[in-house]
């Protein structure tokens, strides 16, 4: 499974030579701008001009803080002269609290798919991304969890919540397995089980039944409050028959396209390091121990899945699609719609040591990240997305749009969010409910719901805060005499850009006619924004 | 204290059984007073009886006359009468039960509105009580039929025994024991509900197997804790009970969810319950419990058992079984291309001692 | 471990969110010959399809086949159509069976749930590298929503409420189903009580216009599938009577019956009474490996309960001319009996009961042998069904195809036939 990595400098190169003239291996362009290359020569046509400042502000503030810029920020940025002001704000923002908030959310919604939280869980998440760990050293905490290190056992949530049985349903076990490979791998092995004209048979199988060997005796740990996982130790090889062949097969613990790994035989009692205790419900440390195993074997440079899988996602994250769709299906018959791009994405990462700020920073500096996402025209706009001509909208998550909601009809000041405060869980579970998918649902595309829909028309909570209080956004509206400085605030607020002259006017032609109940007409038009397509998606 | 090591030597069932195989498939399977049969009431509204008075156990011409399942197979020793009850509503009381041809007394069509759950013979051998899905109990005069008496028992009442007393114990598909005058009193309730859950739509579980000690004074009702209805699982579960006050005594949990029902109890006079269950997909127990002890002291690992019989002599008991490999979707054919059924091998044990 | 028909390499091309989603959806799945639409609109026809999963078994059902060796231990009883006889467990769709049309020569292909469920409601179509829309997705687009506005198809169903987009396969998500977890309706569906409806409608005049204006230069599947989950929310707002259980009529309430199938079937009624196009209900816990005679005499009388009632409840309306009404599982019960007194799956043998627009009425059509393990003579998939029921509703499955971005597509299974013997 080693990487050609000569094959691919090479290719890199051959690129250069090609676009630019003459150089050298050793003076290879940035990452992103190898990455316009790539996805220029793949456009097959005219691309879109690059974003105004206003929809790039809104964008890398939603991509890498997870909320809107406030009004301030947006003026400010708009304000600013400097010809780096956009690389300095990605710079600024990957560097804030705010950046903390939100890789931390992308990862639990990506890794958890609302299956449930914890606070140890989330504790894990903010210190590793505060101190920007890799992605293969986050990889590994999450599958052999360390019970003893207080600040990342919450790792172990991964394990724990799959392995909850609900309501009378046995513990899903396959579904554990299947996330490891679709999660780690970018590889569901279940799905494999279809393709029985791409794959032999028995290597399909084998791919799920060697993971299983991995994982399949794990257990939620009954002894400790925190969430940690026990395991019974692996004696013999996992047994499995080919449906069409009727052939008994074993196979032990064997990542897809890895060496099996031997499995020793113990006497009896003698598989643990530490003994198990019946009366503490302590489940012993193994000397075989296959989570260990598989946390040093899975997330290593070497293990082409894995880091095209991370690669993938991490372009997703930022462009709105993975290079392989779906996220976790990739195989010989679902080819990226970039593959060199995918590998130079997913060598350079690793050759970075899995620095995932690095690599979403070179892809935000990109400009195919930095192009608009409104088409010149609407034959452009039915270009197939894969292409990249235009910028791709994104879906927000839940946890974005609340912060973003709060935002816009906040004081225009930068929010500073406690995700631990009271009010703030409270506000989350409620716009969860109406917003996230249900568990197990990957929340990778748009996907509008009649829920939603209601939730903006007649939530009580969202509805009160649109009303004017304080020196919140209604309240400082309703003090603008001036019908095109109200437009202005209201749109830099909300939609966090100034409103053309046709919305100028069209925002003062409203409230004239509407003099008599002034408080309504302004609630109405804010509303009418936040419920608004524009608002409701990065675009 | 009972030594069950004690017990086990004197009762314990030898390793390999006599095997009758009943085809099609059988639930009850009962030893006559007298020790010369053993009758099993059917799928197929058919009676069957075998000699078990010598090795050769030869089957003796079935039964005729009644319809769909037989599920309440009761004996008086007097006058060697046997009476059977279907699932239709009819009760026969046939005489001479061990003759090729045996009379039929007398035959009631529509002793109830469809599914007679069982059946049972008063001590002191004059009345037979019925019950069933129409909810009542009724009793009859073994001498001519005639009917004597009927209590509006307001559910399903899925068991009947009398008591040494003349009254009734009745087991019903909500979990709950009701002990009866026979004028249609009740004298008092055992509540058994946790062998009872809704599940969705489904009403699940109840009193699967009732029994009592000889002297009366302890009542075991079986059945399961459903955890779910559709394909029910949850484990076997036996609940005791004073007779005398009500109280509960102890609950027996005997095994795992897959292990299910309680199918039918046995109080062996020598104070141990026999019992057998059927799970799924294929599980089944012969069980030994002490009442107070909670778990058994003998497992013997079956194919779904479903009733089980001690002979008169104490030295033998049968047991319904259902062939392995019972369960399955689709259509599994035999090597002829025919569709078959499942079959119940009945297994009579030796016990040792 | 089953095949699964459903995953095709045209899924990865497009990813199935694509096509669910996005991807040029919405404009998919047109009908060829769009005339066909203003006839059908002429006398809206709606569909009540009634999904009893796990398997209902036919032999304690609708092809009872009392005192033989696998007919377990009830009894038939005689019907309001001479010589038509159903299980004792359907006492009162046995008095209606003048408007019912059992057929008991179903015969398909999967034994499991996990494949099986999806496979019947899509009919089961050869496979032609695409995935298929649910029967009531199907409804929805070749019927469209009639003039209630409400969204055409609407599912009623235990457990939670949402948006079911996968119902709707290639089709796109417009033609999901609307779920209402247990009947009730959907969470903020009154308009806040600070709202009046004028300021309602001015402040969603208000959005539209701002999405028309951000449309502008954009991919028109986003703004096509905000617009109409608004729209339906909107018209729900406006139809919350439809939830509302405490102007259901008592009575009503006490002839369905208060347990889950009774309250959703009545509810159902509700949908179809305000024009809802296809009505699903779900029952779950049918599948009876274990005390299948226990369970079905606990389970069958409640469905014989509400589905009685709401056919009749139809005739009396005089609804039944224009609501086709399905009941059925993914598959039927083995006539062997199992060791834990329960039957397997079944799909070699089973029943459907149907009732309603364009269809006989009083009849059996197809029978078993006397044993009930196989099919006597014609036998028939739920290919066969599907024609039978777009011929039911006026829809000529041999001619009107789906047009999927360009790829003609059969409505139903192309090497089948329709019933004959069913359509009035």
């Amino acid at each position: 499974m080693r990487l050609p990595a000569l094959r691919l400098v090479a290719a890199g190169t051959l690129l250069l030579l090609v676009g630019s003239g003459s150089a050298r291996a050793e003076d290879l362009a940035p990452l992103h701008a190898r990455i316009d290359q790539f996805i220029t020569a793949g456009a097959g046509g005219p691309v879109a001009g690059q974003a105004s400042d206003a929809e790039f502000c809104r964008r890398v503030y939603l991509d890498l803080a997870g909320r809107i810029p406030s009004l301030e920020e947006t003026r400010a940025f708009l304000a600013d002269g400097d010809a780096d002001k956009r690389a300095k704000l990605i710079d600024r923002l990957l560097a804030s609290e705010d950046h903390v908030r939100r890789m931390s959310q992308a990862l639990h919604v990506m890794l958890m798919e609302r299956l449930g939280d914890h606070a140890e869980w989330q504790k894990f998440l903010h210190q590793s991304v505060r101190a920007n760990e890799p992605w293969d050293r986050i990889v590994r905490e999450i599958l052999n969890p360390n019970p003893d290190d207080e600040a990342t056992r919450g790792s172990a949530l991964w394990f724990t919540k799959r392995l909850e049985n609900y309501g009378q349903n046995p513990v899903d076990i396959p579904g554990l397995v299947r996330d490891v490979g679709r999660h780690f791998l970018g590889i569901d092995v279940q799905c494999c089980q279809c393709h029985d004209h791409l794959f032999v048979e028995e290597y399909k199988q084998e791919y799920y039944q060697g993971l299983f060997a991995f994982v399949g005796n794990t257990s939620i740990r009954q002894d400790v409050k925190f969430p940690a996982v026990g395991q019974k130790p692996l004696e013999k090889k996992v047994e499995f028959q080919s449906v069409f062949v009727q052939k008994p097969k074993a196979v032990g613990p064997k990542l897809p396209g890895g060496a099996e790994i031997e499995i020793p035989t113990f006497a009896k009692g003698e598989e643990f390091e530490q003994q198990p205790d019946k009366k503490t419900r302590f489940p012993g440390t193994l000397k075989f121990d296959t989570l260990k195993l598989l946390a040093e074997q899975l997330p290593r440079p070497d293990n082409r899945p894995f880091t095209r899988n991370i690669a993938n996602r991490l372009w997703w994250l930022v462009m709105g699609r993975g290079l392989v769709e779906p996220l976790d299906l990739g195989h010989a018959g679902n080819p990226p719609s970039h593959p060199e791009l995918l590998d130079l994405l997913a060598y350079e990462l690793a050759a970075h040591q899995f620095d995932m700020r690095w690599l979403i920073r070179e892809i935000a500096l990109s400009q195919a990240y930095q192009r608009s996402s409104a088409a010149a025209d609407d034959a452009a706009a039915t270009v197939p997305g894969a292409k990249y001509v235009v910028a791709l909208e994104k879906q927000l998550a839940s946890e974005q749009l609340l912060a973003s909601i709060r935002q816009a009809l906040g004081d225009g000041k930068p929010l500073a969010i406690d995700v631990a405060d009271k009010s703030w869980t409270e506000w989350q579970v409620k716009f969860d409910k109406a917003l996230a998918n249900p568990p197990r649902e990957p929340e990778v595309g748009h996907n509008p719901t009649v829920k939603a829909a209601l939730f903006f028309m007649n939530d009580a909570t969202l509805l009160a805060w649109i009303k004017p209080e304080g020196a919140n956004l209604a309240a400082r509206l309703l003090k603008q005499a001036d019908g095109a400085a109200l437009a202005d605030e209201l749109y830099l607020s909300v939609l966090s850009r100034p409103p053309s002259d046709e919305e100028k006017a069209e925002v003062a032609s409203f409230l004239a006619a509407r003099t008599d109940r002034r408080e309504k007409a302004v609630t109405n038009l804010i509303w009418s924004l936040l419920a608004s397509n524009e608002f409701c998606v990065n675009h | 204290m009972i030594d069950t090591r004690e017990l086990l030597k004197k009762f314990e069932p030898a390793k390999d059984a006599k095997i009758i195989t009943a085809d099609p498939q059988v639930r009850s399977a009962r030893f006559s007073p007298c020790g010369k049969l053993l009758v099993a009431g059917g799928f197929d509204g058919r009676v069957r009886r075998w000699n078990v008075a010598d090795e050769a156990t030869l089957e003796l011409p079935a039964l005729e006359g009644h319809h769909a399942w037989i599920d309440g197979v009761a004996f008086r020793q007097e006058g060697e009468l046997l009476f059977t009850a279907d699932s239709w509503g009819q009760l026969c009381c046939w005489g001479s039960y061990a003759a090729e041809k045996p009379d039929v007394n007398w035959r009631l069509e529509a002793a109830h509105d469809g599914w007679i759950r069982d059946v049972a013979v008063s001590p002191n051998g004059q009345r037979i009580a019925s019950c069933g899905s129409d909810q009542l109990v009724k009793i009859w005069s073994i001498a001519d039929g005639g009917k004597q008496a009927e209590i509006a028992a307001g559910r399903d009442v899925l068991r009947v025994l009398w008591m040494p007393d003349g009254s009734l114990l009745t087991g019903d598909d909500r979990g709950f024991v009701k002990h009866w005058k026979d004028d249609g009193s009740l004298i008092r309730q055992f509540d058994a509900a946790p062998l009872y859950t809704l599940s969705r739509l489904q009403d699940v579980g109840g009193v699967h197997a009732l029994a009592i000690d000889r002297e009366g004074k302890l009542l075991a009702a079986g059945g399961t804790i459903p955890k779910n209805g559709a394909t029910v699982t949850g484990p076997p579960t036996i609940f005791l009970f004073d007779v005398a006050t009500g109280e509960q005594k102890h609950k027996l949990s005997l095994g795992a969810d897959s292990d299910c029902y309680v199918a039918d109890i046995h109080f062996h006079d020598e104070g141990f319950l026999s019992v057998v269950t059927y799970g799924t997909p294929g599980a089944g127990q012969l069980l030994y419990v002490l009442p107070e002890e909670g778990k058994p002291f003998f497992t013997r690992k079956m194919s779904n058992l479903h009733s089980i019989s001690w002979h008169p002599d104490g030295k033998r008991l049968a047991v319904v079984a259902t062939n392995p490999g019972s369960n399955g979707n689709g259509r599994p054919l035999d090597k002829e291309g025919n569709y078959v059924g499942n079959k119940s091998p009945i297994h009579v044990f030796g016990v040792s001692g | 471990m089953n095949y699964s028909h459903l995953c095709t390499p045209t899924d990865h091309v497009l990813s199935r969110r694509a096509i669910l989603g996005a991807a040029g959806a919405i404009g998919l799945g047109s009908l060829l010959a769009p005339t066909r639409a203003a006839e059908l609109q002429k006398k809206h026809k709606q569909v009540l399809f009634i999904w009893i999963d796990g398997g209902m078994s036919q032999l304690e059902s609708w092809d009872p086949k009392p005192n033989t060796v696998f007919g377990g231990p009830f009894r038939a009883i005689a019907t309001s159509v001479p010589g038509i006889h159903v299980s004792e467990l359907l006492p009162r769709s046995a008095k209606i069976m003048q408007h019912l049309a059992i057929i008991r020569s179903v015969h398909t292909q999967d034994n499991s749930h996990s494949a099986g469920v999806a496979r019947i409601q899509r009919g089961d179509p050869k496979n032609r590298g695409v995935t298929y829309p649910y029967f009531g997705s199907a409804v929805a687009k070749l019927l469209g929503p009639g003039d209630s506005g409400l969204p055409p198809y609407v599912w009623i169903k235990p457990g939670s409420s949402g948006f079911i987009h996968q119902d709707a396969g290639f089709l796109g998500p417009k033609f999901g189903a609307v779920a209402f977890g247990d009947g009730k309706p959907p969470e903020n569906l009154v308009l806040h009580e600070s709202l009046k409806p004028e300021e309602d409608d001015e402040r969603n005049t208000l959005r539209q216009a701002a999405n028309a204006r951000y449309a502008r230069g954009r991919r028109k599947q986003m703004g096509e599938a905000t617009s109409y989950v608004y729209d339906v929310a909107r018209t729900l707002m406006k139809w919350q009577d439809l939830f509302d259980t405490s102007k259901f009529d008592p009575r009503d309430v006490e002839r369905y019956g208060t347990h889950e199938i009774g309250r959703h079937m009545l509810q159902a009624r509700k949908m179809l009474e305000a024009g809802v196009t296809f009505v699903k209900v779900n029952s779950y816990g049918w599948d009876t490996h274990g005390d299948n005679f226990n369970g079905h005499l606990s389970l069958m009388p409640k469905f014989d309960q509400a589905f009685a009632a709401i056919v009749q409840d139809l005739a009396d309306r005089s609804m039944l001319d224009n609501v086709l009404v399905i009941a059925m599982s993914e598959f039927g019960r083995t006539p062997r009996i199992n060791g834990h007194i329960g039957r397997d799956h079944w799909p070699e043998a089973w029943s459907v009961v149907m009732a309603g627009s364009g269809l006989k009425r009083g009849l059996v059509v197809g029978e078993t042998n006397d044993k009930g393990t196989f099919v006597k003579g014609d036998e028939h998939d739920i290919g066969a069904l599907f024609h039978t029921w777009f011929a039911a509703l006026g829809i000529d499955s041999k001619t009107v195809e789906y047009d999927n971005g360009g790829q003609p597509l059969p409505i139903a299974h192309e090497g089948m036939q329709a019933v004959k013997e069913l359509l009035a």
